[in-house]
C-alpha cells in the first residue's frame, strides 16, 4: 500500500475496521429486529423498507 | 482564474514541510503553494469536484487560482514543481491552542464536512490537523488544499489517528473533564496521543460516548499492534478496506463531536453581560475615547488585549480592518466568539492566551508555529484595564510591560489604574508592602514618554483612571505630561 506522507497507525487501522465492523453490526441488528417486529405484527411491512433505507443512509 | 504572479524573493513558509507533494511559500505580499506532479494531478482532480465550488463559494474553503505564469520558486524543494497555486491571505494565523473551545469543535466540524463531501467525489483528506484551519474572524476556512486527494482502493482514513489526537481528544478533555486542552497542544505540535489520554481518564469514562472506541480500544490496539507497521498494512490490504466502511465512521466521528459542549463557569456568563451594559459616566467616556481614536484614522490590523467581552474590540472593528480580541481567560473570549458567529463577524478574531506567557514559536527549528508577534504587527494596541494585571499580577515590571509594546512599533490606546484604583488595591492586598514601588503614575508617565508620543492624556470623571494615546516614538506630536491635566 503506498500510504501518504502520515503514518496511519497500525492499532488506528484495525480500530477502523472493528468501528465499522460494529457499525455494520448494529445496522443488520436494527434491520433484524425491524423484521422480528413485522413477524409479531407489531409493525407494518412497508415500515421496514423505510426504516431500513434510514438506517443505511445513516450508517 | 489565471492571474499573473510577480516576480519576487521567494520564501519558503518554515511550517510547511511535512507533505513534500505541496509546500507554501511567499513572494511579497502573494501566499503560494507549490505542487509536484502528483500533487497537481490531486488538485486537477479536486478542482472537477462539486463540492470545491460550493466550499469555495460560501468562503469554507480558502479562495484559491492557478497561477498561469510560473513564478521564481523558492530554494529547498525536494519535488520538483508542476504547477503553484495563489491563495487568499488571512488576515492574521493562529492555532488550535490559542482557540476556546468552540473555535476548535467548529474546525473539527468543517473538517469532517469536508472529508464527507470530498468521500463522495472519491477523494479523501491525507491528515486532520487543525492547523490547516484558520480563521477569518469568526468564519473557519480550511486552507490546505494539499491536503486533498484520490481515494486509493483499500486505504483506511488515514487521518484518524491525527483526529483523535488534535480534535476529538482535546474536545473530550474539556468537554468531559473541564481540562483546558491549551497546554496540552501548545506542550506538543502532534497533540495528545491514545496512550496519553487513556492515562487522563478514568476507568468510568468507558461508557461516555466516544469514550469507548476512541480512547480505550484505540490505546489498547496501539500498545498491543503498534509494532507491526508494515505487517498490519499489509493485511488491511488484502482485507481492502471499503469506502463504505470510511463513511461510516466519518459520520460517527461527527455525530461524537456535535454532541460535545462545553460552557464557562456561571460566573463569567453574569459579568460578560454586566460588562456589556455598564453604564456609569466613566464608562460611557471610555467608549467615546476609544472611539474617538479608532476612526480618528484608518487601522490596518488592531490588537485588543485583555479584551474580556470584546466591549472595545466592537469599538475597535469601526475603524479598523481587522481585530484581534485577545485575554487570557478563555471563558468570556468563548461567549464572543459564540456572539461573534451569530452575527457572521469576519473582522474580529478572538483568540485565548496569557501575555505574561504568550504563545512561543514552535515545532521543527522553533519555527513551524509562530510566536504572535511573529505573525503580523499590530497598526495600534488597546491595552484598556490591562497593565495592573501583568504588572502588579504577573509581576512584569511596569517598563518592562512599556518596552515590549514599544518593540510592536505601534500606535497605543493605554488605560493606567492609578494606586487609588479599587482593581489596583485588589491585586496589591496579598502582596507584601513595598513590592511595586515602580507601580506610580509619575514612574509610568515617565517610561511611557520615553518610548512613545504621547499625544493625549485624559483623566476619568471618578479620578483613579487615565486614558493615552500615543504614537511610536518620532512619529507624532508629544504633549507635556508635566503640564496641569485638562
Amino acid at each position: 500500500m503506498e500510504l501518504a506522507y502520515l503514518d496511519p497507525g497500525s492499532g488506528s487501522m484495525i480500530l477502523q475496521i472493528l468501528a465499522g465492523g460494529f457499525a455494520a453490526l448494529a445496522v443488520t441488528a436494527r434491520l433484524y429486529w425491524g423484521r422480528i417486529l413485522t413477524f409479531l405484527r407489531i409493525r407494518k411491512p412497508e415500515d421496514e423498507v423505510v426504516r431500513a433505507n434510514e438506517q443505511a443512509d445513516s450508517a | 482564474m489565471p492571474t499573473e504572479t510577480p516576480r519576487q524573493d521567494p520564501r519558503l513558509e518554515p511550517g510547511s514541510f511535512r507533505d513534500p507533494e505541496s509546500r507554501v511559500f511567499y513572494a511579497g505580499d502573494d501566499v503560494l503553494r507549490t505542487l509536484s506532479a502528483d500533487g497537481l494531478r490531486d488538485f486537477e482532480a479536486l478542482a472537477s469536484t462539486s463540492f470545491y465550488e460550493r466550499f469555495m463559494q460560501d468562503g469554507r474553503l480558502v479562495k484559491t487560482e492557478l497561477a498561469r505564469s510560473t513564478p521564481d520558486l523558492p530554494p529547498g524543494l525536494i519535488k520538483e514543481s508542476a504547477g503553484v497555486l495563489r491563495h487568499e491571505r488571512i488576515p492574521f494565523v493562529s492555532y488550535p491552542y490559542e482557540w476556546p473551545f468552540s473555535m476548535l469543535k467548529d474546525a473539527a466540524l468543517l473538517q469532517l464536512d469536508l472529508l464527507l463531501a470530498a468521500l463522495e467525489e472519491d477523494m479523501i483528506l491525507k491528515d486532520s490537523s487543525p492547523y490547516n484551519v484558520q480563521f477569518k474572524g469568526s468564519k473557519p476556512v480550511f486552507v490546505d488544499l494539499g491536503s486533498f486527494e484520490r481515494l486509493r482502493d483499500g486505504e483506511p482514513w488515514v487521518g484518524y489517528r491525527q483526529f483523535c489526537m488534535l480534535y476529538l481528544y482535546p474536545l473530550l478533555l474539556q468537554a468531559v473533564k473541564d481540562v483546558s486542552y491549551h497546554p496540552f497542544l501548545r506542550g506538543a505540535i502532534d497533540g495528545i496521543t491514545p496512550a496519553q489520554m487513556r492515562g487522563l481518564v478514568s476507568g468510568r469514562d468507558r461508557t461516555r460516548k466516544g469514550f469507548y472506541l476512541n480512547v480505550f480500544l484505540h490505546s489498547k490496539l496501539e500498545e498491543r499492534h503498534g509494532d507491526r507497521g508494515g505487517e498490519v498494512k499489509s493485511e488491511v490490504k488484502k482485507a481492502g478496506f471499503k469506502k463504505e466502511l470510511i463513511v461510516a465512521n466519518v459520520k460517527r466521528m461527527r455525530k461524537t463531536v456535535q454532541r460535545l459542549e462545553w460552557s464557562p463557569p456561571q460566573g463569567v456568563w453574569v459579568a460578560y453581560g454586566e460588562r456589556n451594559s455598564y453604564s456609569d459616566d466613566d464608562a460611557k467616556r471610555k467608549d467615546e475615547y476609544v472611539r474617538e481614536v479608532v476612526t480618528s484614522e484608518e487601522w490596518g490590523l488592531t490588537w485588543d488585549i485583555g479584551a474580556n467581552n470584546g466591549r472595545y474590540s466592537r469599538i475597535a472593528a469601526e475603524g479598523s480592518r481587522n481585530v484581534l480580541a485577545v485575554d487570557a481567560d478563555p471563558g468570556p473570549i468563548e461567549l464572543l466568539y459564540r456572539s461573534l458567529r451569530d452575527e457572521g463577524d469576519e473582522q474580529i478574531l478572538t483568540l485565548t492566551m496569557n501575555l505574561a506567557d504568550p504563545s512561543p514559536g514552535l515545532g521543527w527549528r522553533g519555527r513551524e508555529r509562530k510566536a504572535l508577534p511573529e505573525r503580523g504587527s499590530p497598526d495600534l494596541v488597546l491595552a484598556l484595564a490591562l497593565i495592573h494585571h501583568v504588572t502588579i499580577a504577573a509581576n512584569v515590571p511596569v517598563a518592562e510591560f512599556v518596552d515590549w509594546l514599544a518593540s510592536l512599533d505601534t500606535s497605543l490606546v493605554i488605560e493606567f489604574p492609578t494606586r487609588e484604583d479599587p482593581m489596583v488595591k485588589k491585586l496589591l492586598a496579598p502582596k507584601r508592602e513595598g513590592l511595586h514601588p515602580d507601580y506610580e503614575r509619575e514612574n509610568f508617565e515617565r517610561v511611557l514618554s520615553g518610548l512613545f508620543d504621547v499625544e493625549r492624556r485624559e483623566r476619568s470623571s471618578s479620578g483613579t483612571r487615565l486614558l493615552y494615546f500615543a504614537r511610536p516614538k518620532g512619529s507624532g506630536s508629544p504633549i507635556d505630561l508635566a503640564a496641569p491635566e485638562h
